[in-house]
């Protein structure tokens, strides 16, 4: 049920905000029903649906090497790590549609390329060792934000992040043991491991988003308990934890400037380029066209199988009537 | 159990491993195309349990000959596959892929509810395992052929198209192999005679009620595991690219 | 215009001696597809014993906020025959992935009386969102050993699935807390 959303021009918007976020300071979470800023529910449907964008457009680059995947083992896994990004779409879907949105907008919004989904998305495949790095970087980085997501004080988004951080351990644990084994593997499963990683690591710690100085909202969204911690701050925990283990592994990472600091137990990072990521953002990465076009062709191509079903529907509910 | 049983239970469990292994990889290049989210996640589920039960068949026969199951999913050639044709076609539309997957499903199930009685146990045992499964399997696909047979004109149309491709093809799932004789008469895999024809009773009529016509013709009806569609080989031309990819790779 | 089909609110019940909790939802076409389609969703993983499935819109959910803000309960202003009503309720604000638990069924004439019911019968802890579900509305998996077995057990077996089938991969790197190359090779 959409509930209440206020506007600051209501007259009493400013003592109800002011219970909204004594609420939320209390650790309380505000569900269906419940009067919230019309700018929270904003920022929540923005938020949300992007974020089940991200996970369905995410399934296109991995899935696409699910029919060459080199063992039973790996064949398995990849089919099942695909399949739970689905659920996770499907997952923050319901959430959104909590605020009042339907699936049936929210994909429009997609396919017509109005909304945004996670920037990542848009860099192809190359070998099967960018499954490897995917599950480890890119889920590892998901994973830092979902963590903190999961405490958000909405409680369908919040609800649907502990359900998909307690399945997103698995995907960047198998990542993480693939890069390891190729790592330690054959002088080509080697390179093709390295080459990987040189590819991915950019890309993983832009996906988390511009610095905290270039992103408007997210004092707004700290405040609310949308959001517990800032973009440099999930990325720097990123960094912190993957940077050693990847060097651990034997590999190395594509930053000359890339330093553990004694001072504040940081590694710090060169400068990201940010250029890069508006380009990719605006629709300009190397697959932006072909992951829309695969999500716009799948949902063209299933037109009718979901006419078919709600025929079938409707026929039932008449005879039923009538009977 | 004797070297002539022997030879034929490897053939016949390479046979089963390789139908649940290639209609798992056909029903596995969905993921991420499916219709609907929610169908996406349900075809992706039938295609890990089939790809499960490939895995279990192919465990099996290694006990009996230490075969290795990766080795004989991805280093073995077009020609040594011994699947049956209706698994190689190409995935078409969503009307064919869950038509073949409610066919095969139909058959295996019966299969399995006749093979766990088996008097080989090991093979007894991954029947009963894989039978729960499978009954899930069918009561999904049975679903889905009774929603687009009789869903809108369109979905009938293809769901009778893809009867009329199928049919042929299907009847292969009761072709013994050559040699299975001797498992048939050891109590070891049911026979195949006698479960044709309570598929061809479940399946009729199912097809029947959900609008659908049984082919006058039914076409093409392979008859030896030896031979395959042209799609075979470049199906695993791709799967097994990168397992081949590096020769001396010794674990992925 | 395009349709995703209507939206099923999503009941699962870990084990036997759990109540039914609220998952999520699905989108599927009619009753039985929705409860396949539950199975498909939120049996991927264990534990299951059993689910239910009903039209989201065939639910009245209330908050507590909007109980104490003096939402009006009307009461049926027909003489309804009383039918039954499962009772759902959210009693806590902690880390969870699931939210209102079923607590029981009642008789009344319409939802709002069936939620006034609740609200006087279920006290022993306090609730935070109600949501009251037609009986009627209501489709379930079949109870049988044998539909649990087929449903809902096989995901036990999907080990891969769990972080732990991956073990320790890569022991917590401590040496190499230095600028990175320094003791490469
Ligand atoms: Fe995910
Ligand atoms: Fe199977
Ligand atoms: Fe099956």
């Amino acid at each position: 049920m959409p509930g209440k959303f206020g506007k600051p021009t209501d007259p009493d918007y400013g003592e109800r905000l002011a219970e909204f976020e004594a609420r939320i300071a209390r650790g309380e979470k505000i569900e269906p029903g419940d009067w919230m800023p019309e700018e929270y529910r904003r920022q929540l449907v923005r938020m949300i649906s992007q974020h089940a964008h991200s996970e369905v457009v995410g399934m296109l680059p991995e899935g696409a090497w699910i029919t060459r995947a080199p063992s039973l083992k790996r064949k398995m896994i990849l089919i099942a790590k695909v399949q739970d990004e689905a659920g996770h779409g499907q997952y923050l879907y319901h959430a959104a549609e909590t605020l009042g949105v339907t699936r049936e907008e929210m994909l429009e919004a997609l396919l017509s390329g109005k909304a945004k989904y996670s920037s990542i998305f848009n860099y192809p495949t190359l070998t099967w060792a960018d499954i490897g790095t995917i599950g480890w970087l890119v889920d590892g980085a998901a994973i830092k934000n979902q963590t903190m997501l999961a405490q958000c004080s909405y409680g369908p988004y919040s609800r649907a992040m502990v359900r998909i951080c307690a399945e997103e351990t698995f995907h960047h644990k198998q990542g993480k043991e693939m890069v390891i084994l190729y790592a330690k593997g054959t002088p080509k499963q080697r390179a093709m491991a390295q080459d990987a990683i040189n590819r991915w690591w950019w890309p993983a710690l832009m996906m988390l988003g511009p610095h905290d100085s270039d992103s408007p909202n997210t004092p707004t969204l700290v405040r609310w308990g949308i959001k517990t911690k800032t973009n440099d701050q999930v990325r720097q925990e990123f960094i912190n934890e993957h940077a050693p283990e990847i060097l651990e592994a034997g590999l190395t990472l594509p930053d000359p400037d890339l330093r553990y600091d004694e001072a504040t137990g940081n590694w710090l990072h060169g400068p990201i380029n940010w250029d890069e990521f508006w380009a990719v953002v605006g629709g300009n990465g190397p697959m932006n066209k072909e992951r829309l076009e695969a999500r716009r062709r799948a949902h063209a191509e299933g037109a009718w199988v979901r006419e078919a079903l709600a025929a079938y529907a409707a026929r039932r509910q008449q005879t039923a009537v009538a009977v | 159990m004797n070297e002539q049983v022997k030879q034929a239970l490897i053939a016949k469990l390479t046979a089963l491993a390789d139908d649940e292994l290639i209609l798992a990889h056909r029903d596995s290049e969905w993921v991420g195309h499916g219709p609907i989210l929610e169908e996406d996640i349900a075809l992706a589920n039938i295609a890990q349990d089939e790809l499960g039960h490939a895995t279990l068949w192919y465990g099996l026969r290694s006990t009996l000959d230490g075969s290795d199951p990766d080795r004989l999913a991805f280093l073995r050639d077009a020609a040594e596959f011994h699947n049956c044709e209706l698994v190689e076609l190409p995935k078409g539309d969503w009307a064919f892929t869950l038509l073949r997957q409610y066919l095969f499903d139909a058959y295996e199930a019966l299969w399995l509810s006749a093979a766990k009685d088996s008097t080989y146990k090991p093979l007894a045992e991954v029947a009963a395992k894989i039978l729960r499964e499978e009954r899930f399997h069918l009561q999904h696909t049975q679903a889905w052929v009774e929603r687009l047979g009789l869903g809108t004109e369109e979905s009938n149309r293809r769901m009778q198209a893809a009867l009329d491709a199928q049919w042929g093809y299907a009847q292969q799932l009761f072709v013994p192999l050559e040699g299975e004789g001797v498992l048939v008469a050891e109590g070891i895999v049911p026979d195949l005679g006698g479960l044709k024809q309570t598929w061809l009773l479940h399946t009729t009529q199912h097809l029947q009620n959900s609008g659908l016509k049984l082919p006058l013709q039914p076409g093409y009806q392979p008859t030896s595991r030896q031979m395959h569609t042209e799609h075979l080989w470049s199906l695993l031309a791709e799967m097994q690219s990168t397992a081949r990819w590096d020769a001396e790779a010794k674990v992925w | 215009m395009d349709t995703q089909w209507p939206r099923w609110e999503v009941f699962k019940q870990d084990t036997p001696s759990k109540p039914h909790q609220a998952v999520g939802s699905v989108h599927a076409a009619d009753p039985f597809h929705a409860l396949l389609t539950a199975r498909n969703v939120f049996a991927r993983r264990p534990q299951a014993v059993s689910m239910w499935v009903a039209p989201a819109s065939a639910i009245l959910s209330v908050t507590k906020e909007e109980l104490a803000e003096g939402r009006e309960l009307k009461p049926s202003t027909f003489d309804l025959k009383p039918s039954t009503y499962y009772v759902f309720r959210k009693t806590s604000h902690k880390r969870s992935m699931t939210f209102v638990d079923y607590v029981g069924e009642l008789e009344a004439p319409s939802p709002e009386d069936a939620l006034k019911l609740a609200i006087e019968r279920f006290t022993d802890a306090p609730a935070l969102a109600w949501w009251v579900v037609p009986a009627s509305s209501v489709t379930k998996s079949e109870d049988s050993p044998e539909t649990v077995e087929s449903w809902f057990a096989p995901a036990k077996d999907k080990t891969y699935k769990q972080q732990s089938y991956y073990g320790l991969v890569g022991a917590h790197a401590g040496k190499h807390k230095r600028t990175q190359g320094d003791d490469d090779e």
